[in-house]
């Protein structure tokens, strides 16, 4: 759910044939209240931030004159909404909006569809009409058919304009294949009072997995929008960056948490969680979570163990996977152990390493060369989980 | 359905890195791998396997019907070609081991597969294993897959690929083994969903029950209780699912797998294990007592 920000996406949604209101960033309360000049005076400020539902938290604003836009811009610039701080606002012309709906495409696993939602009661209030909204399942080989458009749209109430709102789904969905987007919400879809059908708010989302072949759209994404409701902190951003060194093999997961003391270094995507939850089972704090596998190389392991203990507050390092169908185990070994001694930890630190699979003989010698206390196929995840935090109650009272 | 079959096995993309190592993997384990496809490639051979440029050249080559089932091996962007053809050329089942194709291409070949009647296992599956039979289609196993895996009489569905092994792996310990284990693909759009890949299981000559592997988000594991509850999953299920800790943490974050997403309330472990429960699924929370609860229902001779 890679997001991007909503003047670059009315922008591509107006080059597929919708209309979007004119618009222009500000970065000061002063540049915001230049831009509404030039639009007259009054128009619309909001905070340009990758979230949903700024309309309800306050963050779009209407105003009818230029004093008011640098009022408002004043009041967002440096405001902070889920953790994210607010450092540019949108400023747009006013539509002169007669009549609001909601359109949001995404993607049905289910049914294998795309799944087009239309109601004719849009804005800040959306969620409380759920029973207004009409769904239009697109299967990919098909084109989505106008007279089904036109036979929703009447359904939702909008009789009237009924065929223009068609052509502009036609126009959203088409925009929403070739951009490979994994949602596109736009809130309110309004009737101005030329009844034209403008995107008066828009929200669009795409696939990180198809940005290779998206160039033009993968610049415009805003790194770290995949987290919900909170921008990476620095340890995620390291981990981001060694992800993003193609010369190295594997893949690498990084969260960090509030507080903590066991650094949680561990994969493949289900013996995390299962190894994560035998943790908390046990009593255990970690201090993030992680996931890493894909037969990394030792630097990329390396990499990531660092940053797992570069962390305040780590007081112990726990290393695990299910058996490894690829992933070996020795080159794990050589990047834990080389990280651990690197970051000079004293002695007594604790690290439990439960690495079983491909070249383990060789990985159990590196990690017990270092001092790690190595568990083999006969000790269980839950049984390593529960060994990792008696360790650490050992450490903590001495 | 020749997932379950000792019908022949083509590797899309074998000449690849992955490919290569998966194929000889496969074959040292007994699997009858009988043809490869890269395009390009064709004439050449990858541990005695040939290679075609196409399908349709493997297919021509070796007769209609000689390919059972196709594991694709190939890059992320290519998967949606790759699977078309072999839909529209061979008609066989699809394991599609490839992790990041685009959402959009997944759809379309998913669809595509449905509306042709082919069985598609995966994407990102980290494979399906019989030990009986010694045939695995995928990396699943690795290079020692009987480290894992013995014959036996328990079922294993899992939307971790790493887990189908661990789990073969405490069975193994606790003096059981294996009928057939798939490895479903930890994407939310996947072919065979775990109540279809438990169906298929049961049908699965000695299964007499099914260790589940399960994660957060998606509705597979409420699927599955509904299959169990609806009376067309009969026989036993011990449910493991993973992933309680981030009910405590912000909505919207995936875990591991891309799908392993809590997203507005839904797809809370807490509440899939209760819904599992409620149909009649032995819900276990570590893998130890997956084992013990296993032995209790099948006796030592699993």
């Amino acid at each position: 759910m890679a997001r991007l920000l909503e003047d670059d996406a009315k922008r591509l949604l107006s080059e597929h044939g919708l209309t979007v209101p004119s618009g222009q960033r500000a970065s000061t309360a002063e540049a915001a209240a230049a831009v509404a000049d030039a639009f007259g005076g009054s128009c619309v400020v909001k905070a340009l931030i990758p979230i949903g539902r700024r309309g309800k938290a306050g963050l779009v604003e209407l105003c009818r004159d230029s004093r008011g836009a640098r009022e408002s811009a004043g009041r967002m610039l440096g405001a902070a909404f889920d953790a994210r701080r607010v450092e540019m606002v949108l400023v747009e012309e006013l539509v002169g909006i007669v009549s609001e709906h909601y359109l949001s495409i995404s993607l049905d696993a289910e049914s294998l569809e795309f799944a087009v939602l239309i109601s004719g009661r849009g804005g800040v209030d959306i969620e409380e009409h759920a029973r207004s909204v009409v769904r239009l399942g697109v299967s990919p080989s098909r084109e989505l058919d106008t007279d089904a458009a036109v036979t929703a749209w009447t359904a939702a109430g909008c009789g009237l304009h009924a065929a223009t709102l068609a052509d502009a789904t036609k126009c959203a969905l088409a925009a929403f294949q070739e951009l490979d987007a994994t949602l596109l919400e736009i809130n309110p879809l309004a009737i101005d009072s030329s009844e034209r059908v403008v995107v008066v708010g828009a929200m669009l989302a795409v696939d990180d997995a198809a940005l290779a072949r998206q160039p033009r759209v993968a610049p415009l994404v805003v790194a770290g929008s995949d987290r919900a409701t909170r921008p990476e902190t620095e340890l995620e951003r390291r981990v981001a960056d060694i992800n993003a060194d193609m010369t190295q093999r594997g893949s690498a997961r990084y969260l960090e948490l509030d507080g903590g003391d066991i650094g949680f270094l561990c994969g493949g995507g289900g013996a995390s969680l299962l190894l994560f939850d035998a943790l908390v089972r046990a009593g255990g704090t970690p201090a993030n979570y992680s996931e890493f596998g894909g037969n990394p190389t030792e630097q990329r392991v390396y990499d990531l163990a660092r940053v797992v203990l570069d962390k305040p507050g780590v007081a112990g390092l726990f290393v695990a996977h299910n058996i490894t169908n690829n992933t070996q185990v020795d080159i794990v070994a050589r990047g834990v152990t080389r990280a651990i001694s690197d970051a000079g930890l004293p002695v007594s630190f604790p690290v439990v390493a439960r690495e079983v699979g491909v070249n383990d003989d060789e990985g159990r010698s590196v990690f017990e060369a270092a001092g790690v206390s190595y568990l083999g196929a006969d000790v269980s995840l839950d049984q390593a989980a529960r060994l990792m935090v008696e360790r650490m109650k050992a450490v903590g009272s001495r | 359905m020749t997932l379950f079959s000792d019908s022949g096995v083509m590797i899309q993309g074998i000449t690849g890195r992955e490919g290569r190592m998966t194929a000889e993997h496969m074959l040292a384990y007994g699997t009858c791998v009988v043809a490869g496809v890269t395009p390009g490639k064709g004439g050449e051979s990858v541990h005695g396997v040939p290679v075609f440029d196409t399908v349709l050249d493997a297919v021509a080559a070796l007769g209609a019907g000689s390919i059972g089932v196709s594991v694709v091996i190939v890059p992320p962007l290519a998967t949606l070609q790759a699977v078309a053809d072999v839909v529209q050329q061979a008609g066989c089942d699809v394991v599609i081991a490839t992790e990041g194709a685009p959402r959009h291409d997944v759809l379309r070949l998913l669809a595509i597969a449905r509306d042709a009647g082919v069985a598609v296992v995966g994407p990102n599956s980290v494979g399906v294993i019989q030990p009986g039979r010694r045939r695995k289609l995928g990396a699943i196993g690795g290079d020692r897959p009987d480290r894992a895996f013995v014959p036996g009489s328990i079922g294993v569905v899992s939307r971790s690929g790493g887990m189908t092994s661990e789990i073969g792996l405490t069975l193994k310990l606790a003096g059981l083994g294996v009928s057939a284990a798939i490895s479903v693909g930890g994407d939310d759009a996947i072919g065979l969903p775990p109540a279809s890949a438990a169906r298929l299981l049961q049908a699965v000559t000695g299964t007499r029950a099914i260790c589940y592997f399960g994660e957060p988000g998606t509705a597979f594991e409420e699927d599955l209780a509904s299959a169990i509850a609806g009376g067309s999953l009969t026989v036993p299920v011990v449910a493991l699912v993973a992933g309680t800790f981030t009910e405590s943490l912000p909505e919207g974050t995936a875990f591991g797998h891309a799908a392993a997403i809590i997203r507005r309330g839904s797809g809370r472990p807490s509440d899939k294990r209760r819904m599992l429960a409620e149909a009649g699924a032995i819900v276990v929370e570590s893998l130890d007592d997956m084992a013990s609860a296993v032995a209790g229902l099948v006796g030592g001779a699993g």
